[in-house]
C-alpha cells in the first residue's frame, strides 16, 4: 500500500512513543475509500520531511487495542506523536499543504 | 503481515446487493460518486463485506469496538444518520456536486470493483 512501516499493537510503544523524533500515525482500515487518498499524501510527507519525523500506518482492524485507546473514530485519522504524548490529530482525508503546515508546529 | 479475514472481498451477491444500493442511492439523494473510482470500488466492497460479516452494511471508514454491537444499534449502517440528515459521507462514496472530490457518475459496475479490489 505504502512505503511507511506498519506499525501493530505490540510494535507501537517502541516505534510511535519512544521515538525520538514526532511520529506521524495514519490509522487506516482495508476497505475504506479516503484511506486510499490520504495514503500517497502522507508517502510525500515522509519524503518531505526525511531526517526530521518518522511516519508509520496502523492497521486499525488488526490492531483494535492502539486504535481504542486513542479513540479512533472516522478513519482516516492521522495523528502526530511528540515525546510520547498525542500532540496533534487530523481527521478524513486532507491535502499535503494543510499536512505539512499541521507537522511544522512540532518539529 | 499475515492476511487476515478482513481484507477478503465480499461475496458476489452482497456485493451486487451493495453496488446496485449505491447507485440507487446516489440517483435518489442527487449526489455523486468520488473523482476517483477506486475510492468508490473500495467502500462498496467494505459495506459488502460488512453485510455478508454482520448482517448490515456498516461503513468501512469507522473504527468500532464492537462491530456487532454497531450493526445492531443501526446509526453507522449504509445509509447512515448523517448521510440521510445532512449528507455527509465521510467514506466520499455519496458526495455532493459542491465536493471538490466529487465526480459526474451514479453507476459503478460490478467487474469494475473487482478490477480494484482485487489489487488492495
Amino acid at each position: 500500500m505504502s512505503a511507511a512501516a506498519q506499525v501493530t499493537d505490540s510494535s507501537f510503544k517502541q516505534e510511535v512513543l519512544d521515538s525520538e523524533v514526532p511520529v506521524l500515525v495514519d490509522f487506516w482500515a482495508p476497505w475504506c475509500g479516503p484511506c486510499r487518498m490520504v495514503a500517497p499524501v502522507v508517502d510525500e510527507i515522509a519524503e518531505q520531511f526525511v531526517g526530521q519525523i518518522k511516519v508509520v500506518k496502523v492497521n486499525t482492524d488488526e490492531n483494535p487495542s492502539v486504535a481504542s485507546q486513542y479513540g479512533i473514530r472516522s478513519i482516516p485519522t492521522l495523528m502526530i506523536f511528540k515525546d510520547g504524548q498525542r500532540v496533534d490529530m487530523v481527521v478524513g482525508a486532507v491535502p499535503k499543504a494543510t499536512l505539512a503546515t499541521t507537522l511544522e508546529k512540532y518539529l | 503481515m499475515n492476511t487476515t479475514s478482513q481484507t477478503t472481498q465480499a461475496s458476489d451477491k452482497n456485493l451486487e446487493l451493495m453496488r446496485s444500493f449505491s447507485e440507487s442511492y446516489a440517483k435518489r439523494t442527487d449526489t455523486y460518486f468520488c473523482v476517483d473510482p477506486s475510492v468508490t470500488a473500495v467502500v462498496i466492497e467494505g459495506l459488502a463485506k460488512h453485510k455478508d460479516d454482520l448482517g448490515a452494511p456498516l461503513c468501512p471508514c469507522r473504527h468500532y469496538e464492537d462491530k456487532v454491537a454497531e450493526a445492531a444499534a443501526a446509526y453507522w449502517n449504509c445509509p447512515c444518520v448523517p448521510m440521510r440528515e445532512r449528507k455527509e459521507c465521510h467514506c466520499m462514496l455519496f458526495l455532493t456536486p459542491d465536493n471538490d472530490f466529487a465526480g459526474e457518475q451514479q453507476e459503478i459496475g460490478f467487474d469494475e470493483i473487482r478490477a480494484t479490489t482485487n489489487h488492495c
